[in-house]
């Protein structure tokens, strides 16, 4: 396992995120000795450079990753770059596809070309996919089936079965972690979800009700600290113990909701996205539950890791 | 017939039991067992509190429901495994009801639902908010890890959907159930339900339309809403799996175990529909 003091580089890919941004500063405050280079194709909202972060901005083709390699020597990489699916226009699709799987295969293979220690990946619960007959609760063998359902999500579970396939195939030469957290939320992320949730007048359906795990981004960001030193190689799903139903959660951020039909909003979904961006796949995670096991993790980080439970991250993102 | 009917609604005795409230007790130890509210597999005991509100009613003074064998069930997790009947799953409805405000102590038993049930809109929902989980090993094995009791009718949709000439005939038993049993060690409670067959006393299954659609069944029925045939609910003395008998014997083992279930469920059926209570629907079917 590797030993945080012998890390003194990190290449953070995905910096101008606000996770990305947050793992960061925890690992910086808590180990001074260590170095991170953030990257991102993606312009940052505030200024990134601090003592022992550096920040460039670049796009990801292999020659600009080859520099950084070449530039820095790593002992760790933290690959939380999967580009999302909010704008789903031709040509964000182009680019997400060749981001979220070529560019991935081309850190890795970087990764392993540089004697890099340890590389951490983060994926999402969404490649097991929202179905009817997911059982609760999910574990790491499940099978990726989020396809099925949402073509468009094909690209996420190709980088994820890209990592693990790579992941098992070097496990003897470098130290890889595929992490796959439920829905996270906080004030400094501004994904789908936490959008959902604190946007008033959202559709809520009426006629489901799906059971959420909500992972506050302080705890994600521990997760990612504590990863480096304490979790093997392997797949892990990262989740708090406690669920809350999708209709007890928009009550708990206390904003008014229209409540709407599925069959409905899966027509006035196409009038929505004019206003508000969202991906296709969204709606049928908030139709059927998708609840993972954490026991996994839980093996290596402890049974009282999380800071935050579901009702306690809703109200701090209520806060903000 | 018009009296029965008549009578078998009693408006005031309605009232008054939702007034006296005097299952109080048990919904507050239904809120101490699970102090959350909510359980991952979508049970809310607020709803379902109030869900058992509405059905008790219909449960006392419409279906008649009479519990014996309560004094067999232990404060421990079981599977409750019981005959399949009735068209649609009231029986299911009606066995979780006594299980909760006629046993002691009370429990939320977990029904396990066919796949098809969950993608239903508002039904899925319902039945998730009242307990009743998808039919899938994981759930079942979590549930019961967790101490929960699991209720399955392993006739499946063969037992529920019966034309009339089948009814009271029980169908081969599917055996994963017992698979869970022996893997986990978790005694079987065996139940029969007589009474729910005549709530629509005359049926024919139209299969082959079913199959066409797409469906599991297509009951055809001379009446659309569910007939007030009084209702027995017996519970039997628990089993054990043998200690011969693990989750990973062979078929033929297994399906030698589950016959002696099956064969105890049809044992009490036979003596139930001896002791049952006349109603103007069953009077053709009382010598089977």
């Amino acid at each position: 396992m590797v030993d945080l003091k012998n890390i003194n580089n990190i290449l953070l890919i995905g910096m101008a995120g606000g996770l990305a941004q947050l793992t960061a500063n925890l690992i910086t405050i808590k180990h001074p000795h260590i170095k991170i280079l953030g990257v991102d194709s993606r312009k940052p909202t505030t200024d990134l450079d601090k003592n022992n972060i550096e920040f460039r901005r670049m796009r990801y083709t292999r020659g600009n990753f080859e520099k950084v390699f070449r530039e820095y020597k790593f002992d760790l990489v933290l690959h939380l770059g999967r580009m999302s699916h909010a704008n789903n226009d031709n040509a964000s699709l182009i680019k997400r596809l060749d981001l979220n799987l070529m560019g991935t295969s081309r850190i890795l293979d970087l990764a392993l070309k540089h004697n890099v220690k340890k590389v951490i990946i983060l994926s999402t619960y969404h490649v097991y996919g929202a179905l009817h007959d997911n059982p609760v609760f999910i574990d790491e063998n499940h099978p990726l089936r989020a396809s099925i359902r949402c073509p468009e999500l094909r690209d996420v579970v190709e980088m994820d079965q890209i990592c693990t396939n790579w992941m098992w195939k070097n496990k003897n030469e470098i130290e890889t972690i595929v992490l796959r957290p439920c829905s996270i939320i906080g004030p400094q992320i501004r994904n789908t979800m936490s959008q959902y949730l604190t946007t008033p007048y959202a559709p809520l359906p009426v006629d489901f009700n799906p059971m959420f795990q909500f992972l506050h981004e302080f705890d994600m960001g521990q997760v990612l600290m504590e990863s480096i030193s304490k979790v093997p190689t392997g797949i892990y799903n990262v989740a708090p113990d406690d669920v809350i139903s999708l209709k007890d959660a928009r009550r708990k951020t206390e904003v008014p909701s229209i409540p709407v039909p599925i069959f409905m909003l899966e027509q006035a979904a196409k009038v929505i996205k004019f206003i508000w961006s969202f991906p296709d796949y969204f709606i049928n995670y908030i139709k059927f539950s998708c609840i993972i096991d954490n026991n996994a993790l839980k093996k290596h980080i402890g049974d009282d890791f999380f800071r935050f439970n579901a009702r306690e991250s809703l109200e701090l993102l209520k806060m903000d | 017939m018009f009296n029965y009917f008549k009578n078998s609604f009693n408006f005031s005795a309605f009232n008054s039991s939702l007034k006296a409230n005097k299952f109080k007790p048990i919904f507050e130890e239904l809120n101490q067992k699970y102090p959350k509210g909510s359980d991952p597999w979508g049970l809310n005991i607020r709803k379902s509190i109030k869900s058992l509100e509405k059905i008790y009613p219909f449960y006392k003074h419409y279906f008649k429901v009479r519990v014996l064998g309560k004094e067999n069930v232990e404060d421990k997790a079981y599977m409750v495994v019981s005959n399949h009947t009735g068209q649609i799953a009231i029986d299911g409805m009606l066995i979780s009801t006594a299980f909760v405000l006629e046993v002691f102590p009370p429990r939320i038993l977990r029904p396990m639902a066919e796949r098809f049930i969950t993608s239903i809109p508002f039904i899925g929902s319902w039945a998730a908010q009242g307990g009743a989980v998808l039919g899938d090993r994981q759930n079942c094995i979590n549930l019961l890890k967790k101490g929960q009791s699991i209720l399955v009718f392993p006739e499946g949709v063969k037992g529920i959907a019966k034309s009339t000439k089948d009814y009271y005939k029980l169908q081969n038993f599917t055996k994963g159930f017992y698979r869970i049993c022996a893997k986990l060690g978790v005694e079987i409670l065996p139940v029969s339900v007589v009474g729910a067959e005549e709530f629509f006393p005359y049926v024919y299954q139209a299969k082959y339309l079913a199959n066409i659609i797409g469906i599991p069944a297509l009951p055809i029925s001379a009446n659309f809403i569910p007939l007030p045939s009084p209702v027995d609910i017996h519970i039997g003395k628990p089993i054990r799996i043998p200690q011969k008998i693990s989750h990973d014997s062979s078929d033929a083992e297994i399906t030698k175990e589950v016959k002696k279930i099956e064969n105890a469920i049809e044992e009490m059926l036979k003596e139930g529909l001896k002791k049952r209570r006349p109603f103007f629907a069953n009077q053709n079917l009382k010598d089977k």
